[in-house]
């Protein structure tokens, strides 16, 4: 009973929240085949996606930098994204309609993630590649940092980059993960470390 | 979201439980608990950030207490004897009711003194921070408020 009337108390504190301009990001913890996902919701798009039903200490830290402190749990901000995670899941949805917001990230995170948006479903791509489209070839160590560090998973598809020897590289979901993604993606072709570099379409 | 930045939301999953059981001792209702509820957490963002960092309990117990003295000035509203006991334990042979009756004749301070102290069982230092009072006003309000109920349910 007490469960009851404080969900729905605050429902409404939420509702207000937003409606008086304190709630700038709404978040909720979506169920999906890989497990938790933590995501949050701006005016702006999806401003993160992390495995686990919370972010990285860090990345909380840039979200409260880049949109104050007014994070509220608030799944009705969640539920389009929460649609069009269900869709790509089952394998009838290949892009998202909603926009990464990537505010808050240094200008370098910032391409190397815009460069990887741009990856298309199904494909791969490798680290050096996503550094060259960034704008600095030989930065490709430092593309996988900040793909390892991307806070906006399967939106800005990271798991579409791949190590230059053919082999899966990193993920911050667990290489499962990523493997189970491409396996969605790509009828169940997934490098697994003999795979041809040269039939990358980078 | 334990670590680093505090946020709206880690304010409210950790303390809105206790902060709706408290709104619903003191105003005795389950509407006006919800009200209280959210009076208190959107005076708490609009402050933000809070005063001392890891004291964000006492300072939301501190609004809720000042908005339910406001409100109870305000409207004067008395707290209905059929909703009090999801709230109050049985004491020393006291019925609900009387403890119910008994409490809605109090002033809103003495009231949130007592429901504090004698009904959440809060520490004085706790019930002081809360009223915004010293401690020894805050026992000196709880040992008003426990002779008015004496005398109230004698």
């Amino acid at each position: 009973m007490i469960e009851q009337a404080v969900a729905d108390a605050r429902e409404r504190l939420v509702w207000r929240a937003r409606r008086e301009g304190l709630a700038t990001l709404g978040y909720d913890v979506l169920d999906s085949p890989l497990g938790p996902l933590w995501v949050a919701v701006g005016p702006a798009g999806v401003a993160a996606l992390h495995y686990g039903d919370e972010p990285t200490a860090s990345d909380l830290a840039r979200l409260v930098r880049a949109h104050g402190p007014g994070l509220v749990p608030d799944p009705r901000r969640a539920s389009g994204l929460a649609r069009e995670l269900e869709e790509y899941f089952a394998g009838k949805r290949r892009a998202f309609a909603v926009a990464a917001d990537l505010s808050g990230l240094t200008p370098f995170q910032r391409r190397i993630l815009g460069a990887t948006a741009r990856v298309p479903y199904g494909e791969l791509t490798t680290y050096a590649t996503v550094a060259r489209r960034a704008g600095n070839e030989r930065a490709s160590r430092a593309a996988g940092g900040a793909l390892g560090a991307n806070p906006i998973a399967i939106v800005v598809p990271c798991h579409r980059v791949v190590a230059s020897d053919g082999s899966l590289g990193g993920y911050a979901g667990g290489l499962p993960a990523k493997r189970r993604l491409l396996a969605l993606e790509r009828a169940g072709e997934v490098p697994q470390g003999g795979w041809q570099p040269s039939r990358m379409r980078g | 979201m334990s670590t680093g930045a505090l946020t709206f939301g880690e304010l409210i999953e950790r303390h809105e439980r206790e902060i709706f059981v408290y709104a619903l001792r003191l105003v005795g209702s389950r509407d006006g608990a919800d009200d209280l509820y959210q009076e208190t957490f959107l005076a708490a963002f609009r402050a933000w950030p809070p005063p001392r960092r890891g004291a964000e309990r006492a300072w939301l117990y501190k609004i809720a207490t000042n908005k339910a003295i406001d409100r109870a000035r305000r409207d004067r509203r008395l707290v209905p004897l059929a909703e009090l006991r999801l709230a109050a334990p049985e004491r020393d042979g006291v019925t609900l009711a009387d403890l119910a009756a008994s409490i809605r004749t109090l002033p809103p301070g003495q009231r949130a003194a007592f429901v504090l102290h004698k009904v959440e069982g809060r520490p004085y230092r706790e019930v002081a921070a809360a009223l915004g009072c010293s401690e020894e006003a805050a026992r000196s309000r709880v040992a008003e408020a426990m002779k008015k109920v004496k005398e109230a349910t004698r």
